[in-house]
């Protein structure tokens, strides 16, 4: 024993002997194993259990949550429809009063900057 | 409800119904071909095959018990754990990687079991030294100076740091190699390295105080 350095990577069977008789359980191995199998049926159904209780954890905030969400996108979804879409690209640059953009873009002279400004905030 | 399958499982050779008996206590290390059957039996278990469980736990019994006892110290606390860790394993069958060593992975849950009833019940089970072992009271026959040995060495063991404990009854009891004790306890190699040395120191020291009067 004494001659194996504590760094050695091999294990020291005299230490290892040593440790495993004063580690071994004295009363009997297959009364232990019959009792972890007594216990086989309940860790199944405790596991079986445990998952459903998880679900049903999550049944309540999961069904609040798609029903938020159901309603969000159900408001959403309606004012995209309120919004009346131009019909045509010269109702879009109609003007609502004055020259407006229609005029702007096809003008030869320089846009006078009072009519865009004017045409963008009637625009709004 | 039957333990989830894994992937990677080994097609599940039929085995007979029953292996023959471990030695009391199973094998030090398991590996080889008995590793080999380690995965059938998983297979099997995970299949619904209750027997096959129970081989298993046939196979790993003493070392569970073992390394839960150096965690624990307290053999009936110790026997809790281990029972534990078993089922817990069982539960979680399906998260076992077929390709690896199922030792390892079992000896990895059963620690932390060891782990968790020591830190809920807030045991540190050092008891004091009989008095009439520190003083080397009579000593009637070897048997009798085996088991002062025995006393010692655990206690000794009980006053290791846990992780100390379990590297060198991981490494110098069970066999296992300094990588797969890295794995079990998630530390690296060389801190498992450094806590044998120096569990080793110890239990060394005391052991060579005891060698003599046991010749």
């Amino acid at each position: 024993m004494t001659e194996t350095p504590s760094f050695d990577h091999r294990p020291d069977p005299e230490l290892g002997a040593a440790l495993r008789a004063a580690l071994e359980p004295k009363d009997d191995h297959s009364a232990f194993v019959a009792r972890v199998m007594a216990g086989y049926d309940g860790a199944l159904e405790r596991a079986s259990i445990a998952t459903l209780d998880v679900l049903a954890a999550w049944f309540r905030p999961g069904m609040v949550a798609a029903a938020a969400a159901l309603v969000l996108g159900f408001l959403f979804g309606r004012t995209i429809l309120d919004r009346a879409a131009p019909e045509s690209i010269d109702t879009a640059m109609a003007p609502i009063e004055g020259p407006g953009l229609a005029a702007l873009v096809t003008s030869n002279d320089p846009p006078d900057a009072s009519v865009v400004f004017t045409s963008l905030v009637e625009q709004r | 409800m039957k333990p989830m399958p894994a992937e990677g499982l080994p097609p599940s050779p039929p085995l007979p119904p029953h292996h023959p008996p471990q030695p009391q206590g199973g094998p030090a290390r398991i590996g080889g071909k008995e590793a080999g059957d380690d995965q059938a039996l998983v297979a099997q278990t995970l299949a619904g095959n209750r027997a096959a469980f129970g081989d298993l736990v046939e196979r790993h019994a003493g070392q569970a018990r073992r390394v839960a006892r150096a965690v624990l110290g307290d053999p009936d606390d110790a026997d809790d754990a281990a029972q534990d860790g078993f089922l817990s394993a069982l539960v979680k069958l399906g998260q076992y990687d077929a390709r690896r060593p199922f030792g390892p992975w079992l000896m990895r849950i059963v620690a932390n079991a060891a782990t968790d009833r020591r830190r809920r019940r807030n045991v540190r089970r050092v008891e004091p030294l009989d008095t009439a072992l520190v003083g080397g009271g009579p000593r009637p026959d070897a048997a009798a100076v085996r088991n002062e040995l025995n006393e010692h060495l655990r206690v000794a063991l009980a006053e290791l740091p846990e992780r100390r404990r379990k590297a060198v009854v991981l490494f110098d009891v069970e066999g296992y190699s300094h990588a797969e004790i890295a794995g079990m306890l998630g530390i690296p190699e060389g801190t498992v390295r450094s806590e044998v040395f120096h569990a080793r120191r110890r239990l060394r020291t005391l052991l060579a105080d005891w060698k003599e009067p046991m010749r």
